[in-house]
């Protein structure tokens, strides 16, 4: 089972641990003079208030321009790593899947577009076999990595073996898919056996244990990116391997700098619908958003992460000074507050609808900055299976209901019953909590908060033992298939520790319809469009959960670049290939 | 006393606290009858007359109202809506509720371990001695961080009694546990000297009935000769627990949320620098005033009861 990514898991509250908190000195004996106690008491009171104040004020001057740039990409939050066999954050997708393309990879494009998957190292998309377990592959001929070495078709069972050894975030994906891919994890095999390949031909033949509709997704991963077989089975986070694809990773100084280079072995005829690059980048870990808004926002750097939040209180500066070179754009994501059917009060559907019916999510979309599409269904704009249909519990662009909450609360006979909500620290999302606490108070429940750390956050409530009762939820997609999304919907999740289905929902109704549609390839979407709609609405009726918004994140560049041409892809963000100096 | 009434400027910061603390008491009285909302209630897409103008508690970019000087946010809102003047004086009753009852931790500890490490001395004062020592070694704000956020999950089951994680006696007792060691050690110190002097030696003599001799030595013969010193250490442990109550509560690690603290409230507001400044400044300055009036009035306490300076608290 996996998980898809916190949404705009930029900023780390770290920063915060620096503030100057007060200290209790030891000193027994010696007396300090009035002023001098006065004084630092007032500092100490008042250091949090100037230290958070301060941002970094470093800036750099972006790349001198023309040609092949460079262009200086700022990124709030490190890559967890540029190994493409470990690193599983957005972070690192945004350069990895520009270095390391797999044997099907997405289309260059934005929007709907760029969830079409093309044939990336392969001649084509496989040859399918009629049970849906079998796929065929035809390697392209005269590929090279980018340090010139020929690739092999033996490269791929070796490039899936190394990210199954070396822990990949989302290995289950193979390893519960691949013939032999357990088993090898476990170290009871020395290769998988799922995986065949042939070097003189070009042939890879992979087989499943059973039909997998999304598998092809799976494949566009940079973690099925090909390596070369002599790449060693460890990780390479400051020196990462050869790839294909329009760069290569170069220069890695850990949590602070990287730089992706114009492969000098890929044009735009390597791989048909996969464009060469058209500038080096330079890549710097800027923590303060404050700092990285500014230094966009002056041309002293040129593109801002869209992981990262623009302070609310720059958003209206950005809006109107580089109206030119700042956009919303939308991402398939969601937010959501998770309801525990299996506890009280949200084991009573009609709370479950009060809730739904006094959230006010124009509301959350103000405490996000404005950076929220308001919604009421579990499947976001852009995503396969999005309802057309009306809201069950009151349109999201409307006010709330209050009145018929409370009313629907005293009729559950659930009224004063205690609620603990549950929500990450980092801005928004304990804003977040903060409202929908008020809310829940408001329509009769008494709802207090637990706040944990954000990188403590999911394994907190993902734990049975903890018996979390409702909370904050985020979730942006692996791959643009519905299936990705209802996993934290499938009872086969709910699991004692690191529990994805957070509501507890056990529906027979969901579980038939995800046997049914987990095995449609991702190609035949279209043909059960109408199915995932359906489900989708009957899950917005049940009210398992109180979806709030779909996140929309910043397109904002420098003055530099040509913004018209810069695509925002909607699987891995801002495609760097695609920049171009104006 | 007659010393600290003599003292113009320590009694005018003792009343300066006095009223601060007057004023947080009657924050529900604000709340109802001035401000007309709750500490935890939002006003998120509400709009105030301000001006003569309708104006947007919070904006569609998420920046909340500035202080309009009427009674509905006099002091602005926070990013949530939420009335700062009101979050203000409700925050200041739970930092100042906690400091009373951290003191009162600290006191409690402090008196009882380092008066009977003092008089035993010997096994006793050595276990003792090491208990402090051990506290003592770890930087205060950060066992009080680690403390706090180990049992802001799940609270604390200590047998006789339970402190659930919303509870604000948890980092009460926090506080509690984290400063004693800096009172109990010169408590003990002046334990060891007290119990060498004569009139402990004639009581020893005059022989009080077993099994409580020593108890009551300690109570009846020690204590009362303690008393100047706690006092003159009290209300610096008052304002250091304001401090470290805020520090605490700045780091996730002290009041929970909704509930309001000074610290929360600036923790909450460093997100919307430069801005919405209001929402530091605020609970900044009124940390400031609270403290430093403590510490003036301290002050002037201490060099009341202790002119020789024989011993000067400071934590």
């Amino acid at each position: 089972m996996h998980r898809g990514h916190l949404n705009r898991d930029g900023q780390d509250p770290a920063s915060r641990i620096g503030a100057g908190a007060p200290r209790v000195s030891t000193g027994a004996r010696r007396r300090p003079s009035r002023s001098r106690a006065v004084a630092s008491i007032a500092l100490a009171a008042c250091l949090a208030v100037v230290v958070s104040a301060c941002g970094s004020s470093s800036t750099t001057s972006a790349g001198s321009g023309g040609g092949t740039g460079p262009v200086t990409v700022l990124m709030g939050t490190a890559p967890d790593s540029l190994d493409p066999g470990l690193g599983f954050t957005t972070q690192s997708y945004e350069a990895t899947w520009l270095t390391y393309t797999g044997l099907v990879t997405y289309a260059r494009a934005s929007g709907e577009a760029g969830t079409k998957l093309i044939a990336g190292l392969a001649e084509a998309l496989p040859r399918v076999s009629s049970d849906g377990k079998t796929y065929t592959f035809v390697l392209r001929r005269g590929l090279l990595y980018s340090n010139g070495t020929p690739v092999k078709a033996s490269d791929f069972t070796h490039t899936i073996e190394r990210a199954i050894k070396l822990g990949w975030g989302e290995k289950e994906l193979l390893t519960e898919n691949i013939v032999g891919a357990e088993e090898f994890d476990q170290g009871k095999v020395s290769t998988i056996s799922g995986i065949q390949t042939n070097d003189a031909t070009g042939a890879i033949t992979i087989k499943l244990l059973g039909p997998y509709g999304p598998f092809l997704n799976v494949l566009a991963f940079p973690a099925a990116g090909l390596v070369p077989s002599s790449t060693p089975m460890k990780s390479l986070p400051n020196n990462p391997p050869p790839g294909v694809g329009p760069y290569e990773i170069a220069s890695v100084v850990s949590n602070k700098s990287f730089a992706l280079d114009l492969n000098p072995h890929f044009s735009s005829s390597t791989i048909p619908g996969v464009p060469a690059a058209h500038v080096n980048v330079n890549v710097r870990i800027v923590s303060n958003n404050q700092s990285e808004t500014e230094q966009v926002l002056e041309n002293s750097a040129d593109v801002f992460d869209y992981n990262d939040t623009i302070p609310p209180t720059l958003l209206s500066k950005v809006e109107s000074q580089a109206s030119d070179r700042y956009a919303k754009e939308s991402t398939v994501s969601g937010e959501y507050f998770f309801l525990n059917v299996k506890a009280k009060p949200f084991s009573s559907q009609l709370v479950r609808e009060a809730v739904n019916y006094a959230i006010d999510r124009r509301a959350l979309q103000r405490l996000d900055s404005g950076m929220l599409e308001p919604a009421c269904f579990f499947l976001p704009t852009g995503m396969p299976g999005h309802p057309s249909g009306p809201c069950p519990y009151g349109e999201p662009s409307a006010g709330p209901n209050l009145a018929k909450a409370k009313e629907l609360v005293q009729k559950s006979g659930m009224a004063g019953t205690p609620v603990t909500v549950w929500g990450g620290s980092r801005a928004p999302h304990k804003e977040f909590v903060d409202y929908y606490a008020g809310v829940l108070n408001e329509i009769g429940l008494k709802a207090t908060e637990k706040i944990v750390a954000d990188a403590q956050y999911y394994s907190t409530v993902g734990n049975l033992a903890n018996k979390a009762q409702t909370g904050w939820m985020s979730f942006s997609q692996d791959f643009p298939n519905p299936i990705d999304f209802y996993q934290l919907l499938d009872a086969k999740s709910i699991l004692p520790t690191e529990n994805h289905n957070l509501s507890q929902v056990d529906d027979p109704h969901i579980q038939s319809e995800l046997a049914s549609l987990g095995p449609v390839p991702s190609s035949q979407l279209s043909s059960v469009v109408g199915r995932w709609q359906a489900l989708d609405e009957y899950t917005a009726k049940k009210a398992y959960m109180a979806p709030f918004g779909y996140e929309e994140v910043p397109k904002f560049t420098s003055n530099r670049i040509d913004f018209g041409t810069l695509i925002f892809h909607p699987v891995y963000g801002t495609d760097w290939s695609s920049l171009q100096l104006k | 006393m007659r010393a600290v009434l003599r003292n113009r400027v320590a009694l005018a910061f003792g009343a300066l606290f006095v009223a601060i603390v007057f004023a947080c008491l009657l924050a529900p009285v604000y709340a109802k009858e001035v401000a007309h909302t709750g500490p935890d209630q939002n006003h998120i897409t509400e709009t105030v007359t301000v001006g003569g103008k309708q104006v947007d508690v919070v904006s569609p970019s998420g920046v909340p109202i500035g202080p309009t000087w009427k009674g509905r946010f006099l002091l602005g809102a926070d990013s949530n809506g939420r009335d700062v003047a009101v979050r203000l004086l409700y925050g200041g009753r739970n930092s100042l509720e906690i400091a009373a009852i951290a003191t009162a931790i600290t006191l409690v500890l402090a008196i009882a371990l380092g008066v009977l490490a003092g008089y035993m001395r010997g096994l006793t004062d050595g276990v003792l001695s090491r208990l402090f020592d051990l506290v003592w070694a770890y930087p205060a704000v950060l066992l009080g961080v680690a403390l706090g956020v180990a049992l802001a999950v799940g609270g604390i089951n200590l047998g006789l009694f339970t402190l659930h994680s919303g509870s604000l006696l948890l980092p009460a007792f926090v506080i509690g546990v984290v400063v004693f060691p800096y009172v109990a050690k010169p408590l003990r110190a002046q334990a060891l000297s007290l119990r060498e002097r004569e009139f402990v030696d004639a009581a020893r003599i005059m022989g009080y009935p077993p099994p409580f001799a020593q108890l009551r030595i300690m109570v009846g013969e020690i204590l009362p000769n303690l008393a100047s010193t706690i006092l003159v250490f009290a209300p610096l442990i008052v304002a250091n627990a304001i401090l470290l109550e805020a520090a605490l509560s700045y780091l996730g690690a002290g009041v929970q949320a909704p509930s309001p603290s000074w610290g929360t409230m600036i923790a909450d507001g460093t997100r919307l620098m430069p801005g919405a400044i209001h929402l530091v400044l605020v609970p900044g300055i009124m940390l400031v005033v609270t403290v430093l009036s403590v510490n003036v009035f301290a002050d002037a306490v201490r060099d009341a009861l202790d002119p020789k300076a024989s011993l000067r608290g400071r934590l």
